[in-house]
């Protein structure tokens, strides 16, 4: 409207337009918003609910709606209490050393249950310890809400994530296959002493221990003291975790391929 | 219409609790009691209360409507927690305004600073209490109310002056300074565009000017008064674009920069007062107050306080549309303003006049087909 030619060269011709156009913008703004704005109100609605899958991206050449929560979204850990072995893979395989492996209710005394219990305050998300896993037991979530009040909140217990595993959240079902792993566990019969260490700690109890003959003493030959049992590992059930090689007293076991 | 006034309330509230109290007195304290003096003293503090609460319940709903209606225009949501789509969040706000410290800057001059947010929000109480929001609801009907309510509105750039200068801060100080200096672009189109609808009427008195409007509408033939009214209003309550006395871009927060606390919530509600008189002024001049057209069914109109209902409808679609404006337009040069005062809007109130004349005249409506029966 006060807009004069010589101050203002692009509205010469029609001044007016200068109040109409933005009056008619907001008014059709208005308009389109009076019955929902495009504002998604968080913590009543989400993102991912059915309403607000409308359009249709194409990302890693899979249609996902506007809002989808992407079927590899990483988030909270569901821990099966039920089926985890304690092979603290999860806990080894972690870069972040998040996962402290914690006794929970269940395992015998002289033979605890383990279970991973999580520190999100330093966790990074990237899922190797769900990839480590044998008995897919940790998996991620599509959860993403991780808000707390205070910091000893972050750190996840194994009995709260096996909550979020009763929760039946979509679990992340893009699995990084294992690499098969040929190496077994090889034993260096001279050094083993048969003290069941292996053996009791498998969480598979794919190790037994077997009689070995008990060899006779040459005159002036003094035998080392020991138990004349060796262990012998059924490759088939070992999961390779590695507790045995990490328990044995004589560092007598080690990875390695049989010929 | 119902005939419930404003001032019956009064009175019948006034002699109820007056009559109850006096119960409790023996004789001489009890006569006295329910004297018609005393019934009348406090009718007149209850009448005086009750327009307070009207206005700031009023203001402080305005509020909330400017905050939901200009994020509809932004595509949001505004408010929404506190309370039912948060109706309570500026009553929260006021609260935490309330209770913090007002501090004063320590070279500051006190008098001014004091004085400024509170006749700043005395003059808006006042020009409140004169309009009438229906039959027999107004604080009072003198002859000339619409000239008092015009002078006592522009006191406002007066006390803006006083406090910014008393603040001893160069942003307030320029500040105050702009809307001394924006009072002379959109006084006088205001007021020739009042003269037009005072020609039209024939009165100064409101109520009259309502009464007037029975046949038409006002702004019917005072298309341009109304449009140069509503551009003056939004100038006269410095509001976007003509916010140029708070130019928060340039000036911090202009001349309520040293304001805190209780003071600048003073400021705040007065500033919404002030855009809800400018409402009630477009309504009451230009869309027939709490008046409906004849081919309304009556259903709409004879409930009780029917008419106060229309009149806050009407005042609260008005004030929406200064929140269109609002969301829609920049913020203005001063000589930007000036020359639209000058040079658009005073040309078109005295076009506006020279209809209104020729109306009178003919007693006739060309435009709109012909009204025999001209008031006036």
């Amino acid at each position: 409207m006060s807009a004069t030619p010589e101050e203002s060269p692009g509205r010469e011709e029609k001044p007016f337009l200068w109040v109409t156009r933005p009056l008619a913008t907001a008014a059709k703004q208005f308009v389109k918003s009076l019955w929902r704005p495009s504002t998604v109100v968080y913590p009543f609605e989400r993102l991912e609910d059915p309403k607000f899958r409308g359009e249709v991206a194409v990302a890693s050449g899979k249609p996902i709606g506007v809002g989808e929560i992407w079927d590899n979204y990483r988030g909270v850990h569901a821990l099966n209490i039920n089926t985890c072995i304690s092979c603290n893979l999860c806990a080894f395989s972690c870069p972040d050393v998040c996962i402290e492996m914690v006794t929970v209710p269940g395992g015998d005394p002289k033979h605890p249950k383990k279970c991973p219990q999580i520190d999100y305050g330093k966790c990074s998300f990237c899922g190797f310890c769900s990839d480590a896993c044998p008995e897919g037991c940790l998996s991620m979530t599509t959860r993403y809400e991780l808000s707390v009040h205070k910091r000893e909140e972050m750190v996840y217990s194994p009995a709260r994530m096996f909550e979020v595993y009763k929760s039946k959240l979509p679990m992340n079902p893009i699995r990084v296959e294992r690499p098969a792993n040929e190496d077994q566990i090889l034993l260096d019969p001279p050094i083993c002493i048969g003290c069941n260490a292996c053996s009791r700690d498998c969480p598979t109890q794919c190790i037994t221990m077997l009689d070995i003959a008990k060899p006779t003493a040459k005159p002036g030959e003094k035998l080392p003291k020991r138990i004349w049992k060796e262990p012998v590992i059924n490759d088939s059930d070992c999961v390779r975790c590695g507790t045995c090689i990490s328990v044995c007293p004589k560092d007598c076991l080690f990875w390695g391929t049989r010929q | 219409m119902s005939n419930v006034s404003l001032y019956s309330v009064a009175y019948t509230l006034s002699s109820v609790l007056l009559g109850a109290l006096a119960h409790l007195f023996p004789a001489p304290i009890h006569g006295w009691l329910i004297s018609g003096t005393v019934v009348t003293a406090l009718a007149a503090v209850i009448f005086a209360a009750i327009l307070l609460l009207a206005s700031m319940l009023n203001t402080i709903l305005l509020i909330w409507y400017e905050r939901k209606l200009l994020g509809r225009f932004m595509d949001r949501r505004g408010a929404m927690h506190v309370g039912y789509a948060g109706l309570l969040q500026n009553f929260a706000d006021g609260l935490k305004l309330f209770r913090k410290d007002t501090v004063r800057p320590g070279q500051a001059d006190p008098l001014g600073f004091w004085l400024s947010p509170t006749a700043y929000m005395v003059t808006s109480l006042v020009i409140f209490g004169l309009l009438p929001i229906s039959t027999g609801w107004n604080g009072g009907s003198l002859p000339l109310t619409l000239l008092l309510a015009l002078v006592i509105f522009s006191f406002a750039p007066l006390f803006i002056f006083l406090g910014a200068w008393a603040s001893n801060n160069k942003y307030s100080l320029i500040g105050g300074m702009r809307s001394a200096a924006q009072m002379i672009a959109y006084e006088v189109p205001i007021l020739l565009a009042v003269v037009a609808v005072v020609v039209l009427a024939g009165t100064f008195d409101l109520n009259t000017i309502v009464l007037e409007q029975r046949n038409y509408w006002f702004w019917a033939p005072l298309f341009l008064a109304l449009i140069v009214f509503l551009t003056g209003m939004l100038a006269e309550m410095e509001r976007i674009p003509f916010d140029l006395p708070e130019a928060e871009a340039e000036l911090v927060e202009g001349w309520n920069t040293e304001y805190g606390g209780m003071l600048f919530a003073f400021f705040m509600l007065a500033d919404y007062l002030r855009a809800l008189v400018g409402s009630i002024l477009v309504v009451l001049l230009f869309l027939g107050g709490w008046t409906l057209p004849s081919y309304v069914p009556a259903a709409l109109t004879s409930f009780p306080l029917a008419g106060i209902v229309w009149f806050m409808v009407k005042t609260y679609l008005v004030f929406g549309l200064f929140v269109w404006v609002r969301a829609s337009l920049p913020r203005i040069r001063t000589d930007q303003l000036l020359r639209l005062g000058w040079m658009r809007m005073v040309p078109l109130a005295l076009l506006s006049v020279l209809l209104a004349a020729l109306v009178v005249l003919s007693h006739c409506l060309p435009l709109i087909g012909c009204v025999p029966s001209m008031g006036g």
